[in-house]
């Protein structure tokens, strides 16, 4: 039995707009969220680790991978998905970045560009949480800019060796596969690189100040040699990488949202309760421009999203699109998290209360799957024609 | 077998409850939800149509607002779904005599139900309804299970607790069970959408409403507490005691 | 209207809570006839003022709780208006007393006037509800709501036999010692604090919990710097709790701690600091050190019970 249901801000009901099937989901994960991840989160963060458990659930509630349809995978729709996302980042970024990286970045391109043999020997066990995956994009050198990549695959004749190195890679040391982008003759494929494979390691990065109860990693490929049937054969260049981006940045959209009304909560409960000056701070009216305007971003939020999802559903969307929203929903989200922590006080530092958590984990999500600039950039470049990303023509 | 599950779908147990003109205001009500001794019923039903192959009937009496709890008791389980239609507040008589005549309809081996809703706060329903049956009842138990035929419980006594067992047709009315109401999971949350509610009126079920002997006067917030009360020193102690128990009414 | 009152025992005696249903009766300008199953109690129900007569009703139906079979001897023997403790025994054979003679039965009720008018708790007592009954109702009584009888009398006892079919039987009798409450389900939890002292002191908050089947908590300081198990934090890190009574000994109020016990009922404060927070919220605050205040508030406690 649960002892306080937990009420989401939905201050214009966007939620009423969800199909009962996507109501049953998102109660689903809210209260499992409520259950066993908010308890055992704090301690989590503090010790670096991401518990198991979560992965077994997450796999039991059959979300991984959900708006993708066939071979054993949920099949929901994209605002479903989008919905748990959200309930997740409730809890904590860390945790729906590990379902994001599964679903969107190590299922989906399997599911879209893999051959049947692929799709059915790894989106099955993906789905049941069983076979955890990753996604390698990014490297030291090139984050912003992933189109000079250096990792490199060679032809060998009956195998592919790659050689190079993948940082920031959320699951990467306890994924059983990793897919890896890399140059083939000059042309970024995409790979599917299994942690047995020789020349293959993925040691954890330590030291990390946000998304601390989640698996970050390098890759490293020196003369790693994979078979020939790991290719994925139905893509060639950054189209591949960044259709999977696009189905991750699209789950941020909603899941910032779920950390904002995190925030929101927190910062609603502690005014009304701390009396300074005989009186609580709620009553106060720096105060309560503070909380009024966490409503008004939140609200515009939750249309964007909800709005964005229809449009994913429908199929009539582009990849501006998925900019736009996940750029605001984040950046309104960091910004709810600060002024939340103002509003607590001295007591937003204390792991006590999420505020500083979720504070530190927007700032890694704020970075990844895109920056803010660079979908600034993005939609700069819709509006005027013009690409200001780089120097050259 | 055919198990019987009796659900009621009550104002979620940490909402808040607001009166307007002498009544509770069930508009107003910003979450519904299965009343949580259900949910132990439910479970303990489910165990049961897993170990005997059985069918698990869910049934509930109420608006249609209550139809959506029968689609949550599907997603875990559920195979036949039951709506029999009510508006309004009404007498605990009348529900019973509704429950009897739908548990009978379907030809239950087993009835379970929660021992009081969260509402109400009564207990009736289980006992009454095996009154009305015919049927043998125990209340307060945790589990049920079936071997050799028969039906055992477990449920508390005046040393600890006793393992019961039952001849014939019984109510069980569940208090706090040994299992928590499982997750749904999607594959479930998919196929309950799908599945049809069957809604059966009083006509149907041969039970005529007549009025009832008890007028509700009104509904009010409980008494206001007294303002705070400090007392220095521990001899007070004992006063403050007598005052939970006289004006506080919680000892 | 005609009132019955159905005896409830407590070993070979009378509850206390029978004198209770009597005296409601009696207040409600009734003389009435009293049940006692088994015979429990018949010759003391016949001393307790305001009683007309008392049946003592022999039967082997009685010798184990199957409220079907009770009932079903019981109900022949009742008149318009029955009252019931509402205790789970007395609940369940008011409910199919009801259903058998198909009238209403109302449950738990609190205060009683005429009309019959009744008022009873309802969601968990966040309202209250107020009925008349124009007709014969089963009503159980919520114990230690109703003014107990005296007894002076000296009342007719019947003797009947009305055994009736048993539908249960008893397996096997588990005997254990009950476990302590978790926080999370008691309705009573006392909880200690720094002003404890050490962890070693708690052993008097568990004997209170022990005499009025609380629940023991604790704050976040006792949790982190004394080891207690985390499941008895209570607090913003720890678990939220809603009982009927909260107890806050030596327990300073910090906001923290509020957030988690800040909805319980009625709250306790016991601390030597006249200033600590928690005498912010306390409904009954008692301005004393925990050596002092707990044996007073144990020995206060069972002679209650008793």
């Amino acid at each position: 039995m649960r002892i306080m249901a937990y009420e989401a801000l939905d201050f214009y009901d966007v939620d009423s707009l969800l199909t009962e099937e996507e109501r049953m989901v998102r109660d689903m994960v809210r209260d499992w969220v409520d259950e066993e991840v908010i308890p055992k989160i704090e301690i989590a963060c503090r010790e670096g680790v991401f518990p198991d458990e979560w992965r077994v659930a997450l796999g039991e509630m059959g979300v991984l991978g959900a708006p993708l349809k066939g071979y054993d995978c949920p099949g929901l729709s994209y605002t479903a998905y989008g919905v748990i996302c959200r309930e997740l980042e409730r809890g904590d970024s860390g945790l729906r970045s590990f379902a994001s990286v599964q679903g969107s970045l190590a299922m989906y391109p399997i599911w879209d560009f893999g051959s049947e043999e692929q799709k059915n020997k790894y989106l099955p066990k993906m789905a049941s949480g069983d076979w955890i995956g990753c996604f390698g994009l990014t490297e030291p050198d090139y984050g912003s800019n992933p189109g000079d990549m250096i990792t490199k695959a060679e032809d060998m004749g009956d195998h592919y060796l790659l050689n190079g190195a993948k940082m920031w890679i959320t699951n990467g040391t306890i994924a059983e596969l990793a897919i890896v982008w890399a140059k083939l003759d000059g042309v970024i494929r995409g790979f599917i690189v299994e942690k047995n494979d020789p020349g293959f390691s993925a040691p954890e990065m330590k030291g990390k100040h946000s998304l601390k109860a989640s698996v970050t990693s390098e890759l490293v490929f020196q003369d790693c040699k994979i078979p020939k049937d790991r290719i994925l054969p139905g893509v060639k260049g950054l189209r591949g990488p960044f259709s999977c981006l696009n189905n991750a940045r699209y789950g941020i959209s909603w899941g910032a949202l779920g950390s904002a009304q995190a925030c929101f909560d927190s910062a609603k409960d502690y005014a009304m309760s701390r009396i300074q000056f005989d009186h609580p701070i709620a009553s106060y009216q720096l105060v309560q421009n503070k909380l009024s305007w966490m409503l008004r971003e939140i609200t515009k939020g939750q249309l964007l999203a909800y709005h964005l999802g229809q449009k994913k559903d429908s199929g009539d969307w582009i990849p501006e699109h998925i900019s736009l929203a996940k750029m605001n929903n984040v950046d309104i989200a960091l910004e709810i998290a600060r002024v939340a922590r103002d509003i607590h006080g001295a007591n937003g530092i204390l792991d006590e209360y999420p505020i500083m958590r979720h504070m530190a984990n927007l700032e890694s999500v704020k970075t990844y799957e895109g920056t803010h600039d660079i979908h600034n950039l993005i939609l700069g470049r819709y509006i005027t024609g013009i690409q200001a990303f780089t120097r050259g023509a | 077998m055919n198990i019987s599950v009796l659900l009621k779908q009550v104002p979620d147990t940490t909402a808040k409850i607001s009166i307007s003109n002498g009544k509770v205001d069930e508009d107003s009500v910003s979450k519904w939800s299965m009343s949580p001794y259900d949910e132990y019923a439910l479970e303990a039903g489910l165990q049961l149509k897993e170990a005997t192959g059985g069918n698990l009937i869910a049934i509930t009496c109420g608006p249609e607002r209550t139809k959506k709890m029968l689609t949550d008791a599907a997603a875990v389980g559920a195979d036949t779904l039951v709506h029999i239609p009510i508006e309004g507040v009404k007498d605990n008589t009348h529900v019973q005599k509704l429950l009897a005549a739908a548990v009978e309809r379907f030809d239950s081996s087993v009835i379970l139900c929660g021992k009081q809703a969260a509402d109400t706060n009564g207990g009736s329903t289980g006992p009454g309804v095996a009154e009305l049956i015919g049927a043998a009842c125990v209340t307060l138990v945790s589990e049920v299970n079936f071997s050799d035929g028969k039906f055992t419980t477990i449920r508390p006594s005046n040393s600890g607790i006793e393992k019961v067992m039952v001849d014939g047709l019984s109510v069980f009315a569940f208090d706090k069970g040994s299992s928590e109401l499982r997750r749904p999971n999607v594959r479930g949350i998919m196929m309950a959408k799908k599945k049809p509610i069957e809604s059966i009126s009083s006509d149907d079920l041969g039970v005529a409403l007549d009025s009832s002997s008890l007028i509700i006067n009104s509904q009010s917030p409980p008494p206001e507490k007294p303002a705070g009360q400090k007392f220095e020193g521990a001899e007070h102690v004992g006063e403050v005691v007598l005052k939970l128990r006289n004006e506080a009414n919680v000892i | 209207m005609g009132f019955t009152v159905i005896a409830e025992a407590n070993g070979d005696s009378l509850h206390p809570t029978t004198y209770q249903l009597i005296g409601a009766a009696a207040s409600m300008g009734s003389n009435p006839t009293v049940i006692c199953p088994n015979g429990t109690g018949a010759e003391e129900a016949a001393t307790i003022n305001g009683v007309e007569k008392v049946i003592s009703v022999n039967g082997d139906c009685f010798n184990i709780f199957d409220g079907g079979a009770w009932a079903s001897s019981l109900s022949s023997l009742c008149g318009d208006i029955i009252l019931i403790s509402a205790s789970p025994n007395g609940r369940e054979i008011g409910s199919r007393i009801a259903a058998k003679k198909d009238i209403p039965v109302i449950q738990d009720v609190t205060s009683m006037t005429e009309g019959i008018t009744v008022s009873r708790p309802i969601y968990s007592g966040k309202a209250m509800e107020s009925l008349t009954v124009t007709g014969s109702a089963v009503i159980t009584l919520r114990p230690n709501s109703f003014e107990a009888a005296l007894a002076e009398n000296n009342a007719p006892i019947n003797v009947v036999d009305q055994s009736a079919d048993v539908k249960i039987s008893i397996q096997e009798a588990i005997n254990k010692a009950s476990e302590r409450l978790d926080v999370t389900e008691a309705d009573i939890i006392i909880s200690g604090g720094r002003g404890m002292g050490t962890i070693e002191n708690f052993s008097h908050l568990e004997e209170i919990a022990d005499t009025i089947g609380a629940a023991v908590g604790a704050s976040r300081a006792v949790v982190d710097e004394w080891g207690m198990p985390h499941r008895m934090q209570v607090g913003q890190t720890g678990k939220t709790v809603t009982p009927s009574l909260y107890i806050a000994v030596g327990i300073s109020g910090a906001i923290q701690h509020l957030a988690g016990m800040r909805s319980s009922k009625y709250i306790l404060a016991i601390n030597k600091d006249p200033d600590a927070p928690i005498f912010g919220v306390a409904d009954y605050g008692i301005v004393a050190s925990w050596e002092d205040a707990i044996p007073s508030l144990k020995s206060a406690l069972s002679e209650l019970q008793s």
